[in-house]
């Protein structure tokens, strides 16, 4: 019975359907239509089914990777006659200057096989554009001969219609204008002076970006001298700036960042006092124990009253400054600036530190910098000649005044009035674009110079490799232009002969101290004036910020430093008005989040008198001033290159600042922001006390949290389920960052970028949370809600968190660089399928490239999260159109680490091939590793020392020390992840 | 009748393969070096005289160069060989000489009798062939086994023919060999078995073929330049250092720019091998005229392109220097006895696992060269010299402390580490 019982699968077999009976006979009832799909041209109307085209795919990619396993073949080429200093595979650093008429630093330039790779500081501090300088060099946009009415020509024929034309101005009795950035080289003013005795009637005429005429005029009344004085920010106690930013962008501050964290050491159990009075929030104020909002025309008015409250004259004063006038007068010692381009001004800040008896003891108007010299007036009157008609010849040298004056229409104009008009700029720029002549300038890597920054210190500058482009450097032309013979070369040589070679080894030397007469003024109150505190009103006032990333807007073809996240907004790629929350409210203008993440702001269109700037971003920005708005200069180039050209909007005719009228408009703008939460939540992230408690306690700040286990409360660490690894024997790779010494200034960053091969990813995908940098300087806000403020108020724990995410309006900042923590309990390396990410016997994490498969497990399992995948391969790829797919920009890649591919995992390796060939240096030469010798490059490029990199192991190491100061945290220690990677905590100079 | 069939099967096999095992012991036998007594003579010779002292039997250079292959690069010439041994300074030589060893001819006969004798530990016939890259008398692998395969089908013919007519003589079907296998095949768990054979023989072919990618044993890539590393390092016994300048210094060995080639070639210009056509593109590229020994003005110099013989990929780390100048290793532990080579060429590991630096400090090859797993056996058993660099002193005593050991090797310190060279 059982055999003949049948079973059907559906009513459709049960009535014999042909379909089923067909489908019996032959599971495959159609033919796999491959003959089809050669059959069709065209892809998309034939028959091929999805199936098909992913087997062919299969196929294909089987096939294509068994053909790329033959070995290709590579040519290896020596030098026909080897120079002896190279060494293939072993780094040369030169000693040079880096001068780009804005900032300044004497470096040490990093060669492999006469290749520049990389900038190092020399005693000074090279901040992220100087650093970044080394990408410039290899930018493709640069201008690759010199060009006749725009079409390129040769050096014979250029200089040859130069001088005739030169000539015939000379004959004629014209005059001829050379105008350029501030020039701190010697040897140039002299060639100026030699062009002026061949030419006769030639004016020399200074112009910086950011013009510094206020400090440079009211010193010339104050002493008689028109320069800026250096201020020694170690020595002072109190440190009071109105708006001024020496921490970022101020002149002559290459010292300063370095000076003002030496002054505030908790371990001397003293630190200055830093106020800052300002309306938008600058990288200094950020770092200020006390920041004061204000509005910029109130700036006038309170230090006006902070003098006579000082002078006694008057008693009254504003009760935001009062404390600031009080420990004004209390102190020893104290250093008050302002960045104020007024010079009545700063003749009151002049007063202020005279009767303070700061000068000589804190500012020095006799060792002063000679950064930053230009003369607006002088400008002015050129304008006029040049409208006139009365300039027959203009020399433009390292300046883009196109683009950098307010009113360039009129200085186009004006230039149009000139008979012969002579560009050196590298680019074709802004100016260049107008001008009958360019012969480019070469960069600084590839030139000669000296200089002589602040009083009593001459740098040098020497090439590192030959011109890539057929450039000459402008000394050469000017030269060439006075009909001299002699090269650049051998003129400086001749000028610094004796012991030319040190000099040039060292890169700076000390030259003999210009005397400086002091012009004592009799009654120095005269010239002060008194300026009345403004009323409060409701106008909304604008004024001009610098970021650290572009600066004045010169590199702004620059990848590395376009993708820099701005230290407080951590926007990329962007320049736009900052606004505090409270009048953007008023305005009714907003941020806000998309689905992804990613910040989206308003547009406004902004007036200020008869400027008005269209379509204008909208970021609401923690810290700036109720009442003010704030935009960065440097973006909006139109002929930067491919990089530069329409990446944010040009605020240059708005510098002078004044009362805007904002006016919103339809659209939305797409922000590309690395970070998208403003305040740490109540955690635990930045630890930080103020120094009366850390005086009383050195632990102070410095909780640990603690489980509650059957042995009562206890540590993480001393719960721990992990076994611990071998650390003993060999070195120990710490790092320890010290978050009281870290200003924010990225200049780790651009130095990790460019020693690792950092690829640049573009707004887009920064806007995806793409970013590839390996090292991220946290920035956090504080919020007015804490969990103490919530137990008052009796907060429900959701209004709590809500408004936890709230910064305050003027928030406290705290900066905290995050790279990969190298856990010696590493989360990621357990999840790793492939074991791509281990564990050294060092310490180190180490990540194989080659090994890595792309599951992002270890990214999901990262507590920092500090691991980045590579989505695309960056380099030769037409879509990330930056220095990576350029043959020029590849230039800059260091050979010591791999370009990684598309599909797999990267992060910070701790310097690794930098430890390993110190090891190797030290092995070769048979003896220790030297105590401070092993660096990695965030640490090395780290001014103030907030980064220190050691073997944890070497008990003379000050890391072995820092691991053991009360100070020193893990981040997250809770996970117990056993961090190499410790952080001190946060000392503010708080009463 | 298939129990008979199989049985027949079976013994054909046994029989072909004894006689196959008889072919090729005769074949080897033939090859190994008559002994004479002589020998015994020369060897306590060898050692009495003080040839010893300066000279190695392999080719390890001592004071004086290593004796392995002296007779080739005598011209087989044994007679002024032994005049050389007997009186070196006679003008004759003209080349440095070594102190006079008056013996009598037989006496020096057996010296270099033992001399011939000597093989480097284990040298296969295969391994020559690679080596010498010149045909050597005995038999290459391939070849026996195509003699052995040529052998087994004949015995087949041999044998079916046998059995046929055995068959016919009971009045029984015949049947051909291929109606064998077919009936073979058909009979259901011999399929089985035939199926399961041929998928290890498939699978043995795919693991072969993708172990072997990758891997460049033997690449000997023909060059712009005949250059002969025998004649330079071998015959002339320059260091090798003196040309690939940075190995000592740098990641790269680095290969010698033409202003080096120059500081001989100004005077050289004619070799032993391909007269003056070879030396004469250093000339084309530097831009030397040899007739009146100067430079050439205004001459635009070419760079010799060189095809690359060992390449790294970039996604490994490998520095010359570590192994060079801090491992002490010798050159030839990677790359081979290149002194006897001509081009570069990439070594293969069981040449390497000849060489005597490597055996002395113990280290044993399995895997091809320039494969990770190459380096990794290395690294495995060679021994850090720790007690000869202040750099390892600290280090060395903590880890004897720890592991109650003196000697330690590479992976110890972490030489197994993956970021040690990917990074």
């Amino acid at each position: 019975m059982i055999e003949n019982k049948k079973y059907w699968k559906g009513i459709a077999q049960l009535n014999d359907d042909p379909v089923v009976k067909k489908l019996e006979e032959n599971e495959f009832v159609d033919k796999l239509p491959i003959d089809k799909l050669f059959e069709e041209n065209d892809l998309s109307t034939g028959n091929t089914s999805r199936r098909d085209f992913l087997k062919f795919l299969g196929f294909t990619t089987a096939a294509a990777s068994l053909a790329a396993c033959e070995a290709p073949i590579n040519k290896v080429i020596p030098y026909v006659n080897k120079p002896e200093e190279i060494v293939p595979g072993v780094a040369n650093y030169y000693a040079s200057t880096i001068y780009d008429g804005h900032d300044f630093a004497s470096v040490l330039v990093k060669t492999r096989e006469g290749r520049p790779i990389k900038i190092e500081s020399n005693n000074t501090c090279a901040n992220a554009r100087v650093q970044s300088s080394v990408l410039s060099l290899y930018d493709s946009s640069r201008l690759r001969s010199p060009m006749i009415s725009k079409v390129e020509s040769n050096w014979d024929s250029v200089d040859k219609d130069i001088i005739k034309k030169l000539d015939e101005i000379k004959e004629n009795g014209g005059k001829i204008a050379i105008l350029t950035s501030t020039i701190i080289s010697p040897t140039i003013y002299n060639l100026i002076d030699n062009f002026k005795n061949k030419y006769g009637n030639v004016v020399h005429v200074q112009k910086d970006s950011v013009s510094s005429d206020g400090i440079l005029d009211a010193n010339l009344d104050y002493f008689g001298i028109r320069k800026i004085p250096t201020y020694n920010f170690e020595k002072a106690e109190i440190i009071v700036s109105f708006g001024a930013d020496f921490l970022g962008n101020f002149p002559g501050n290459t010292d300063y960042a370095k000076q003002y964290v030496e002054g505030r050491n908790p371990k001397n159990k003293k630190m200055s006092k830093h106020y800052q009075v300002e309306s938008n929030l600058t990288l200094t104020g950020s770092n200020a124990d006390h920041r004061i909002q204000i509005k910029p025309s109130e700036q006038a008015g309170l230090l006006s009253q902070l003098y006579r409250y000082i002078t006694k004259k008057s008693t009254t004063i504003d009760s935001r400054i009062s404390t600031i006038g009080k420990s004004l007068l209390e102190s020893n010692s104290s250093i008050v600036l302002c960045n104020s381009n007024n010079k009545e001004v700063q003749l009151i800040v002049n007063a202020i530190n005279d009767y303070l008896k700061n000068y000589d003891r804190t500012i020095s108007i006799r060792n002063h910098t000679n950064l930053q010299q230009g003369n607006d007036q002088d400008l002015q009157n050129l304008i006029y000649e040049m409208q006139a008609g009365q300039i027959d010849a203009l020399i433009t040298y390292n300046i883009n005044p196109s683009y950098i004056l307010p009113d360039s229409d009129n200085f186009n104009k004006a230039m149009s009035n000139v008979g012969l008009t002579i560009s050196t700029s590298k680019y074709m720029d802004e100016t260049s674009i107008n001008m009958d002549y360019i012969c480019p300038d070469s960069h600084n890597l590839e030139s000669w110079g000296d200089f002589v920054p602040y009083n009593g210190v001459c740098t040098l500058m020497q090439p590192t490799i030959n011109p890539l482009f057929n450039t000459r450097q402008f000394q050469d032309s000017l030269l060439k232009w006075s009909q001299n013979s002699i090269s650049y070369n051998d003129y400086l040589k001749d000028t610094y002969k004796n012991d030319w070679e040190n000099k040039l080894h060292d890169g700076y030397f000390d030259v003999e101290l210009e005397k400086v007469p002091l012009k004592q003024v009799k009654n120095k109150d005269l010239l002060i004036k008194n300026f009345p505190i403004k009323k409060n009103s409701n106008n909304i006032e604008f004024c001009v910020s610098e970021k650290i990333s572009l600066g004045d807007g010169s590199q702004a073809n620059n990848p590395w430093l376009q993708e820099l996240p701005d230290p407080l907004s951590r926007a990329t790629w962007d320049n736009y008005l900052t606004i505090s929350e409270i009048t953007a409210k008023e305005l009714g203008l907003r941020n806000w989040n998309v689905s992804n993440g990613a910040l989206n702001g308003d547009i406004v269109d902004l007036t200020l008198g008869d400027v008005t700037i269209n379509n204008v971003p909208v970021m609401i920005q923690p810290g700036q001033a109720i009442g003010t708005v704030s935009m960065a200069i440097g973006y909006g180039r139109t002929n930067a290159g491919k990089c530069g050209n329409g990446v944010g909007l040009n605020v240059y005719p708005l510098i002078n600042g004044g009362e805007v009228v904002i006016e919103k408009v339809e659209g939305v703008h797409e922000f590309a922001a690395t970070q998208l939460h403003h305040t740490m939540m109540g955690r635990n992230i930045v630890k930080e006390t103020t120094l009366d408690e850390y005086i009383k306690n050195p632990a102070s700040g410095n909780d640990h949290d603690k489980f509650l286990t059957h042995e009562g409360k206890k540590r993480a660490n001393e719960v721990s389920l992990w076994n611990k690894h071998d650390h003993e024997t060999g070195h120990h790779w710490n790092l320890s960052i010290d978050l009281t010494a870290c200003i924010g200034c990225a200049s780790c960053v651009i130095s990790c970028h460019a020693e690792n091969n950092v690829p640049v990813v573009g707004k887009e995908e920064i806007r995806k949370s793409r970013d590839m940098h390996w090292l991220r300087i946290d920035r956090y806000f504080s919020s007015d809600m804490t969990k103490e403020v919530a137990k008052d108020q009796n907060a429900s724990a959701i209004d709590m968190y809500s408004k936890m995410e709230d910064p305050s309006v003027n928030p406290e900042v705290v900066f905290q660089p995050v790279m990969c923590m190298h856990c010696n309990n590493a989360p990621c390396e357990t999840v790793c399928p492939v074991a791509a990410t281990t564990h050294s016997a060092e310490g180190l994490n180490h990540m194989t490239y080659n090994r890595c498969v792309g599951t992002r497990y270890c990214l999901n399992n990262c507590p920092y999260k500090v691991r980045r995948f590579n989505w695309f391969q960056y380099s030769d790829n037409d879509a990330f159109d930056f220095n990576m797919n350029d043959d020029y920009g590849k230039m800059v890649l260091n050979p010591d680490v791999v370009v990684r591919s598309r599909g797999v995992m990267e992060k910070c390796t701790m310097c690794l091939h930098k430890i390993q060939e110190l090891k190797l240096t030290a092995k070769r030469e048979g003896r220790k590793i030297k105590d401070e010798e092993a660096q990695t490059v965030c640490a090395s490029a780290c001014e103030t020392n907030a980064l220190v990199f050691g073997d944890v192991n070497d008990k003379n190491h000050t890391v072995h020390k820092l691991r053991k100061d009360e100070r020193s945290y893990d981040l997250l220690d809770h996970l117990n992840v056993a961090p190499s990677v410790f952080y001190q905590t946060k000392i503010r100079n708080k009463s | 009748m298939a129990v008979i069939n199989k049985n027949i099967l079976t013994e054909i096999i046994s029989r072909s393969f004894f006689i196959v095992f008889l072919l090729i012991s005769v074949v080897t036998h033939s090859q190994s070096v008559t002994e004479t007594s002589s020998i015994e003579e020369g060897k306590n010779l060898f050692e009495s005289q003080g040839c010893k002292g300066c000279h190695s039997l392999g080719t390890i250079r001592k004071t004086g160069p290593g004796l392995y292959g002296v007779f080739e690069r005598w011209d087989n010439d044994e007679a002024k060989l032994i005049r050389y041994i007997q009186n070196p300074a006679d003008p004759e030589f003209g080349i440095v000489a070594m102190p006079a060893h008056p013996l009598p001819d037989n006496q020096i006969r057996s010296i270099l009798m033992y001399i011939n004798s000597y093989e480097p530990p284990v040298v296969s016939a295969e391994d020559n062939v690679v080596m010498e890259k010149t045909e050597d008398e005995s038999l290459s692998y391939e070849l026996i086994l195509l003699i052995a395969t040529v052998v087994l089908i004949l015995l087949i013919l041999l044998l079916t023919s046998v059995k046929n007519s055995l068959k016919e003589s009971v009045s029984e079907n015949t049947e051909t060999i291929f109606q064998t296998i077919r009936r073979l095949v058909t009979v259901n768990p011999n399929k089985l078995i035939l199926g399961f054979i041929l998928l290890i023989f498939v699978l043995r072919i795919v693991y072969d073929t993708l172990m072997g990618v990758g891997v460049v044993e033997k690449y000997e890539p023909a060059q712009p330049i005949q250059f002969s590393h025998k004649v330079h390092a071998g015959d002339n016994q320059i260091d090798c250092n003196y040309c690939h300048t940075s190995a000592r210094h740098s990641k790269t060995a680095s290969i010698p720019s033409a202003n080096l080639c120059m500081n001989c070639h100004t005077y050289i210009n004619e070799g032993p091998i391909s007269g003056t056509k070879e030396i004469q593109k250093i000339y084309d590229a530097v831009g030397f005229d040899p007739e009146t020994r100067t430079y050439i003005d205004g001459y635009e110099q070419k760079p010799i392109e060189w095809i690359r013989v060992h390449q790294l990929p970039d996604l490994a780390y490998f520095n010359h220097s570590q192994h060079v100048s801090v491992a002490n290793l010798e050159c030839q532990q990677c790359h081979g006895n290149v002194q006897e080579k001509g081009l570069g060429a990439v070594a293969t590991s069981e040449e390497l696992n000849q060489i005597e630096f490597n055996i002395k400090d113990g280290v044993k090859f399995d895997h091809p060269t320039l494969t990770m797993g190459w380096c990794i056996d290395c690294h495995r058993q060679k021994t850090v010299d720790m007690e000869n660099n202040d750099y390892y002193m600290e280090m060395h005593s903590k880890l004897i402390e720890k592991h109650g050991k003196e000697a330690f090797s590479v992976e110890t310190i972490g030489g197994l580490e993956c970021g040690k060279c990917h990074y």
